[in-house]
């Protein structure tokens, strides 16, 4: 009976899978660099894996590299806050929604599929902007 | 104004800088949203810097300074972008073909060199036989690379392994043709 649980609890986290699956995988960091999902607080060391919702937050002189599952890059500057807040991505099909948000500091993108699939699929909010993301590499600096 | 950006303590906006993609095309962005109001404007040049907050952007060129210091680290911070390969079989099996040996190769010493890799396998058939067949020789060829990358030491989380069957033809054919072309494994190291 407890296997049984066990197997049904198993299924319904499977088919819950969009909030609990990579979305992007750390590539490199240096200084004082974290990720913070929920209350937790983690060390971005080479190949952690990225979930939808995780906040990317460094120090004066942390840095952090990542790219995401559609081919999008991020290069995160020092004392930065940036949120990935949506991320959805159809492998099949190449096609998603993306959104960041940037509260403090700087982010360099190179954007990948989800911005190619659709007019705006991808979005980055600043404290006084929203954008669309029409294929492209560019920089943005939020400063305090 | 000046007055208002001092009672809100600080003038300091924020900025973006717009660049060619590395393959020299030239993307934008859309102001969608600034300060509450509906955007409207797009920003497009190459090169530029453009301070956001205004509904409608107003763009000016880097010019000869170019980058700040900072900015220049920060793109040099970037990953690598995904790399792609190819593997090819012979009919009806999984085990690649003597001339995709050099690509297996290859994209072992590609993964090597990255930091925090991820690599997304994908298998494929041409359309002759059935599409449950098909599926699963598919997902075999797809184990099999999986397996040999496995087999050279690289962890298996940082890899998956997928099936596509007949589905995403590289040439598209009729049903039943053997097609070499069609008969591949692709393989993205990001």
């Amino acid at each position: 009976m407890h296997r049984l649980c066990f197997a049904i609890g198993l299924i319904a986290l499977s088919l819950a899978t969009p909030a609990s699956s990579e979305i992007a995988r750390i590539k490199q960091s240096s200084g004082a660099a974290f990720v913070e999902r929920n209350t937790q607080r983690l060390r971005p060391a080479p190949g952690l894996q990225l979930l939808a919702g995780d906040r990317l937050v460094t120090g004066k002189d942390g840095r952090m590299s990542l790219s995401f599952i559609d081919n999008t890059r991020f290069a995160v500057g020092p004392n930065s806050q940036v949120a990935v807040t949506d991320f959805q991505y159809d492998r099949t099909r190449q096609k998603g929604s993306f959104v960041t948000q940037i509260d403090r500091g700087s982010l360099a993108v190179v954007s990948g599929r989800i911005a190619k699939s659709n007019r705006d699929a991808m979005k980055v909010r600043t404290p006084n902007t929203l954008l669309g993301v029409r294929g492209t590499k560019f920089i943005i600096e939020v400063p305090e | 104004m000046v007055a208002a950006c001092l009672l809100l303590g600080g003038c300091a906006t924020s900025s973006l800088v717009l660049l060619p993609d590395d393959d020299g095309h030239q993307g934008s962005l859309a102001v969608l949203e600034a300060g509450g109001q509906p955007g409207q404007g797009v920003i497009a040049q190459g090169n530029s810097r453009t301070k956001l907050g205004n509904v409608t952007p107003a763009s000016r060129p880097l010019g000869g300074k170019g980058l700040k210091p900072q900015e220049a680290a920060l793109l040099g911070s970037l990953p690598p972008p995904a790399r792609s390969f190819t593997l090819y079989f012979d009919q009806g099996t999984s085990v690649p073909t003597a001339a995709s040996q050099a690509v297996l190769v290859a994209l072992r010493g590609e993964i090597a060199a990255r930091s925090g890799p991820q690599v997304e396998v994908t298998g494929h058939t041409d359309t002759v036989g059935s599409e449950e067949d098909n599926d699963r020789l598919s997902q075999q060829r797809a184990e099999e690379v999986l397996g040999w990358l496995a087999s050279q030491g690289f962890d298996r989380s940082l890899m998956s392994a997928t099936g596509r069957g007949e589905r995403e033809l590289k040439e598209p054919t009729v049903d039943n043709f053997g097609s070499a072309a069609n008969r591949r494994v692709e393989v993205i190291v990001r």
